[in-house]
């Protein structure tokens, strides 16, 4: 069973469809973790969401109890969790990104094929920091025009992180990406 | 004995209670309510789910409640603790049960229950409008600040899009049928319609339809991109100007999200598809960019479930919905009201069909309000913005000429 935290956002149900998809979801608020629930899922997934990590410190909380323990994925908002809880910075970007699209290349640390690029949706005001240092996660995948991060990926404890948002309609190769990090 | 038609002019000109609503060939006109429904935060889910279901009249199309809920009652549904705002202390919300409905097609059809539907009362009213120029509630100044504070929420994250309300307001008592008919002489929009009571009227060109649900299938057609007409625009110019532009391409891209977000809560994985992918709609005075989403509802799905999933509507918000709510909550001091609420039908076997309650009239208290939002977006400017409100309010404002 895969948890999907809702910080409350207008995208979460698109990627509760399209995890539900490939193995049953279950979904619930930030505000209301069922904590058996959780404790007895495979996979947990960070959705995306308004504000910045430091505003949800119960998912930080719980990224650090269950990293390595069960495979965690994050969208978004997620994805800024997980580098976050890894030490990294969120800053503001120059350009403001919502409802864009843009090509994403991929690098050779990635599960993902060496240099292959997609098309993908992108709502995002923040971004991380870097330099990043980390000892076993790696940026994987950037934007092809202004080399933001747009993934991390850290194999051996099984966490992942998109910037962009595999669940919009602007992704179209989406489902692809979750099922090959979900069937890993 | 009246004729249809002497009958229905007669109703027109009574003050007796009636509904019109737009219909895809033609009108349907609700009268004879046998009950009046006011809806509040306490009993709107069993007004959903058990009050609609309650089958009373061996006539079909009888069978149902037409009317409104408010912006208010749909916030405090999901949740959302609304701040004291200034009121005029309208209806959260009202359902009227018909005993006569008329359809007008091609030629008119009357069904009712009634035995002496025909026999109305006709009595003197009065109307009056007295200064022909509207006020509206937030100057150009105004606006640029919200705007500029609400740019600085995009920046940190909080919201991704977010639209301003302005209020148009003057004195005067209108004749409410009058003034529908002529407003769709001028401008007939698929979401149209009229509620006339006693005390209070409502006058719309809505274009905007927000559920269509028959048996287990749902559609939702957010609009999000406006563009005024001139007189080199047509409708492929049109298609080619949203195109090209980005500001309109993001703001439609993540209406479109939002509302598959919406729709997907309700609906069996994997059902949900974009019907209709950015299309463009011509009006009196704008285009509209438009698109059309689907799903099929999952099994023992309630009303109450549904209405709670998709209202209040997303494109005339922002994005993402709560947070974006609380912030609009936290800068705009006049109340909603009914703008940016839904009216519609619920039928007793479950259909239903919604619109959203832009581009529409409250005329209550003495009082005519009409108002009109657009969207905070980086990359526009409050001036652009503060006009295409304008554009929005034009066809209703050109009543009173």
């Amino acid at each position: 069973m895969i948890y999907l935290i809702d910080h409350e956002d207008s995208f979460t149900y698109n990627l509760a469809h399209l995890l539900d998809s490939i193995e049953p979801t279950f979904v619930s608020n930030y505000y209301d973790i069922d904590l058996k629930k959780l404790e007895q899922s495979s996979t947990i997934v960070l959705s995306p969401g308004p504000g910045e990590p430091k505003d949800y410190p119960k998912t930080s909380k719980i990224y650090k109890k269950y990293k390595g323990k069960k495979k965690i994925l994050g969208i978004c908002l997620g994805f800024q969790q997980i580098v976050y809880s890894e030490g990294a910075k969120i800053v503001q970007q120059k350009n403001i990104l919502h409802g864009y699209q843009s090509y994403i290349t991929v690098n050779n640390k990635s599960i993902f094929k060496n240099n292959s690029e997609f098309l993908a949706g992108r709502y995002h005001s923040l971004k991380m920091a870097e330099p990043f240092v980390s000892k076993s996660m790696y940026i994987t995948m950037r934007c092809k025009k202004t080399n933001v991060a747009m993934a991390v990926e850290d194999d051996i404890n099984q966490v992942y992180g998109f910037q962009f948002h595999p669940d919009s309609f602007l992704t179209p190769n989406g489902k692809n990406l979750i099922k090959k990090i979900i069937s890993r | 004995m009246l004729n249809n038609n002497e009958y229905l002019n007669k109703l027109y000109q009574s003050d007796q209670p009636l509904i019109i609503y737009k219909t895809n060939n033609g009108f349907d006109v609700y009268t004879d309510f046998s009950k009046k429904y006011l809806i509040n935060r306490d009993n709107i889910k069993n007004f959903l789910n058990i009050q609609t279901k309650r089958k009373q009249s061996k006539i079909n199309s009888l069978n149902c409640y037409v009317g409104f809920f408010g912006y208010k009652v749909l916030c405090e549904n999901i949740g959302i603790k609304m701040p004291k705002q200034k009121t005029n202390n309208f209806y959260e919300g009202i359902f009227y049960k018909p005993s006569t409905k008329i359809n007008i097609r091609k030629n008119i059809s009357i069904k009712s229950v009634k035995k002496n539907y025909r026999q109305i009362k006709t009595n003197k009213k009065n109307y009056s409008i007295l200064n022909k120029k509207f006020d509206l509630n937030l100057s150009l100044k105004k606006y640029s600040k919200l705007f500029d504070d609400f740019s600085k929420n995009i920046k940190q994250g909080k919201t991704y899009q977010i639209k301003i309300a302005q209020t148009y307001s003057k004195k005067g008592k209108v004749n409410a049928v009058e003034l529908f008919w002529k407003l769709m002489k001028m401008n007939e929009s698929p979401e149209s319609f009229l509620i006339r009571d006693k005390n209070y009227s409502i006058i719309s060109c809505s274009p905007e339809t927000l559920i269509l649900k028959k048996k287990n299938l749902i559609s939702t057609k957010p609009i999000a991109g406006t563009l005024r007409k001139t007189k080199k625009m047509n409708i492929n110019r049109a298609l080619s100007f949203f195109r090209k532009n980005e500001k309109e391409t993001k703001e439609h891209n993540m209406i479109v999200d939002m509302e598959r977000n919406d729709i997907s809560k309700i609906c069996k994985t994997g059902s949900v598809k974009i019907d209709k992918l950015k299309k463009v709609e011509e009006y009196r005075d704008l285009f509209h960019y438009v698109s059309t989403i689907k799903g099929e509802i999952k099994k023992n799905t309630t009303n109450h479930e549904i209405i709670s999933s998709l209202m209040p509507g997303g494109s005339v918000i922002g994005c993402p919905k709560i947070s974006t709510i609380q912030l609009l909550n936290s800068k705009e001091k006049n109340d909603r009201n009914i703008y940016t609420g839904s009216f519609g039908v619920i039928h007793t076997n479950g259909d239903m069909r919604f619109n959203i309650m832009i581009r529409t009239l409250l005329n209550f208290k003495n009082i005519i309000n009409l108002s009109v939002a657009s969207g905070v977006i980086l990359g526009s400017t409050a001036k652009k913005e503060y006009n295409e409100n304008y554009i929005k309010a034009k066809s209703l404002l050109e009543l009173f000429h």
